[in-house]
């Protein structure tokens, strides 16, 4: 035992002093900060003059040319970044010609767009068309726009026809809603925006990817560390002083440390963040204690398994081949979890709940979504999850024992299948 | 110390049947040509591979984890950690023997000195040369101050005054009461320093013997002379087979029942002996003898 804690506080204290070490504990906050930052600046549509979107018009029942004008003059005037040019087809006598003429004009890309607003369609059942000839990916927003201009303008002109007031209508629609948030006392209330909203969504889904983070992270500190291990041939020589399983249970130990510092580092940062950003999240010491029973056996499954590939490869070239299986497991979470976190106690949640590799990320996402989860399926997930990690580390042990030493070639799985049944 | 010993690596029988018994306070070696099983053999006595059948004991006792720590074992692979500091890597390997505190301290820097690397003490590994490295490796191996030293070629790479200090170091040890075990495929190194020799072949022991009772067994029958006076009388000698002759120097054969004694006594009655010197048989011949032997029986 005492060769085990040596072991891991050499590993410990190695790892944590390298540069690219605290590079990456620092830079992956920052990161994901930064996107933040950017993302939600993008959204508030700072951008740059863009060329003018050009629209041929023919209006078949004649009588929207003012509403369209207005609509669309009220338009440009507030986004003089990206003007829409409006070009009128009046149609004479005929007017399949002149359709045709606008089509032709579309094809030429002479405009970007051309619309067609049906004879009946103030009163009658006809259609506002919007004819695009390879429309370009930047566009596809603005057709959007277009559209919802070209239907206020329609709607615009039926209150006229009818009567009605625009000014009292749109008062009529407004009504202002406040979402507020209650502290514990009466004068602690919050105002919630909708960004708040969103957050809250995406907190079960930090808590995951902190774990992802967690266990793939370190998973891939401790496949380079055997290798190096490997090829600096300093393992026998570790070998003459400690037995195998005591040198693999102590860098799982040391490394499994690394990952708790880490993982909590970015916890309290996060939760800090989250604090003086004004969202009120409450954790419960419930779910950090699952939390960290999660995180440790996940982290022990996996490290188990990565330290037997280690042990069978000789450069981390050919670990990537073997990697990529172990690692799209880790994946599947990252692409369900708002399936899980709408429905905490669907199928699908439960069946990822009882496949362990996959245990840990799915039952911290349905713990933090806030739902009840009958305790006793935590209990079963967590004693299959530690079956499951004994298991790992077991088979681990014995591939470990004989990889280490094979020099040169890598082991098959068939190879691999049958050090595990010999010794 | 081993009983019976099998390995195999799928068909290939690394060791077969062997058995060895290394005595306490001796310095042991392991000889054999290229793949013959020494490493393997070294390997399974620290545990690090298990024999498929027959049983290892060392200290009297067959769990070498708890004896570890009463053993220094420098393998053929050798490495350290590259970006540790010297002093670190001892005291690191040090701990993992169970030295700690000041007894820890005092083995770090009395073996900094005793491989002359105290000045480079806190230097990382990797900016030592190779042969500080080797000497660092030897030290690591030592720290702890074990009873039985294993060393798996311990001079490959080695330059003739870090080979010597080595050596020294070995005798200085066995001198101590300790055991030493080692295995080469050079011969003239083993001869200098070892006390019994195990000869392996193929996984199979060919030779275990006291190296002084192994030479004094294997006495050649050749005589080497130099003498004054006339020497054509040697050539008639009952117990002379043949001679050969450069000048005063002369290479004499005998039969396999003749006294070098009696040889000695008819000379130096007739002719002046500047020189008399049986010739022992150097451990390269006996290996090439017995090994090569051994490989024309298989073909």
């Amino acid at each position: 035992m005492k060769k085990i804690l040596r072991v891991a506080q050499r590993e410990y204290m190695e790892t944590v002093k390298t540069k690219t070490f605290i590079l990456g504990i620092l830079m992956v906050p920052f990161i994901i900060g930064g996107i933040i930052f950017f993302t939600s600046r993008m959204s508030r549509g700072k951008t740059g003059p863009q060329l003018p979107i050009k629209v041929a018009v023919t209006d078949l029942s004649n009588e929207l040319d003012d509403e369209i004008k207005a609509s669309f003059n009220k338009y440009n005037q507030e986004n003089p970044n990206r003007q829409i040019r409006i070009q009128n087809l009046e149609a004479q006598e005929d007017s399949d010609t002149v359709q045709k003429q606008g089509r032709d004009k579309l094809r030429q890309s002479q405009v970007d767009a051309y619309v067609v607003l049906d004879r009946d369609i103030l009163e009658g059942p006809g259609k506002i068309r919007l004819y695009t000839y390879k429309p370009k990916a930047s566009n596809i927003d603005i057709f959007w726009t277009i559209e919802n201009l070209f239907r206020r303008a329609v709607v615009n002109q039926r209150y006229k026809m009818q009567n009605l007031s625009q000014e009292l209508l749109a008062k009529l629609q407004h009504v202002p809603i406040e979402q507020v948030e209650m502290g514990s006392a009466d004068d602690q209330d919050r105002v919630q925006s909708k960004t708040d909203r969103a957050l809250r969504m995406m907190v079960p889904f930090f808590f995951m990817y902190l774990i992802f983070l967690g266990i793939v992270g370190t998973g891939q500190h401790m496949i380079s560390n055997v290798i190096e291990e490997k090829s600096s041939r300093v393992i026998e020589v570790l070998l003459s002083a400690v037995s195998p399983f005591q040198l693999m249970a102590g860098k799982i130990l040391g490394l499994g440390g690394i990952g708790l510092t880490v993982v909590g580092l970015w916890a309290v940062a996060a939760y800090i963040t989250a604090r003086w950003q004004g969202l009120n999240i409450d954790v419960t010491t419930e779910l950090v204690l699952y939390f960290v029973i999660y995180y440790i056996l996940g982290f022990l499954l996996i490290t188990s398994l990565l330290t037997a590939v280690g042990s069978i490869c000789n450069t981390i070239k050919e670990t990537q081949g073997m990697m990529m299986p172990i690692m799209m497991v880790f994946i599947i979470p990252l692409l369900a979890w708002f399936k899980v976190v709408r429905d905490p106690n669907g199928l699908m949640s439960r069946v990822f709940s009882f496949l362990p590799p996959l245990t840990p990320m799915v039952m911290i996402l349905r713990l933090s979504s806030g739902s009840d989860i009958w305790k006793v399926e935590i209990f079963a997930s967590i004693i299959l999850l530690a079956v499951a990690v004994l298991v790992a580390m077991w088979a681990a042990a014995k591939v470990f024992r004989t990889g280490i030493l094979m020099y040169g070639k890598r082991l098959s799985f068939r190879e691999v299948c049958r050090c595990i049944r010999q010794s | 110390m081993l009983n019976n010993v099998h390995k195999s690596f799928g068909d290939v029988r690394a060791v077969n049947n062997l058995s060895v018994r290394v005595p306490k306070g001796s310095i042991y070696g392991f000889l054999g040509p290229n793949g013959a099983g020494k490493t393997t053999t070294l390997r399974m006595i620290m545990n690090i591979i298990r024999p498929d059948t027959g049983r290892i004991e060392i200290f009297g006792d067959s769990l070498v984890e708890q004896a570890k720590a009463r053993i220094g074992y420098m393998p053929e692979e050798r490495g350290l950690y590259r970006k540790m500091t010297v002093a670190k890597v001892l005291a690191y390997f040090g701990a993992l023997k169970g030295l700690a505190g000041n007894e820890l301290s005092h083995c770090v820097s009395r073996w900094l000195q005793r491989v002359e690397l105290t000045n480079w003490a806190h230097k990382k590994v990797e900016e030592l040369s190779r042969g500080m490295h080797q000497k660092l490796q030897f030290a690591v191996t030592t720290i702890n101050e074990p009873e039985l030293l294993i060393l798996d070629e311990p001079f490959a790479g080695l330059d003739p005054i870090n080979t010597d200090l080595l050596k020294s170091i070995m005798i200085e040890m066995r001198d101590e009461g300790k055991t030493v075990i080692f295995s080469t495929h050079v011969m003239h190194e083993a001869e200098k320093v070892c006390d019994s020799i195990l000869l392996i072949n193929k996984g199979q022991a060919i030779l275990d013997d006291k190296l002084a009772h192994i030479q004094s067994q294997r006495t050649s029958h050749i005589v080497s002379v130099e003498l004054e006076g006339n020497t054509g009388f040697i050539e008639r000698l009952p117990m002379v087979t043949a001679v050969e002759s450069d000048g005063h120097h002369l290479e004499i054969s005998l039969t396999d029942s003749a006294d070098t004694q009696e040889l000695l006594k008819s000379l130096v009655n007739r002719v002046r002996v500047k020189r008399f010197e049986v010739k022992v048989p150097s451990l390269h011949e006996i290996f090439v003898d017995l090994v090569g032997k051994g490989n024309e029986e298989d073909s």
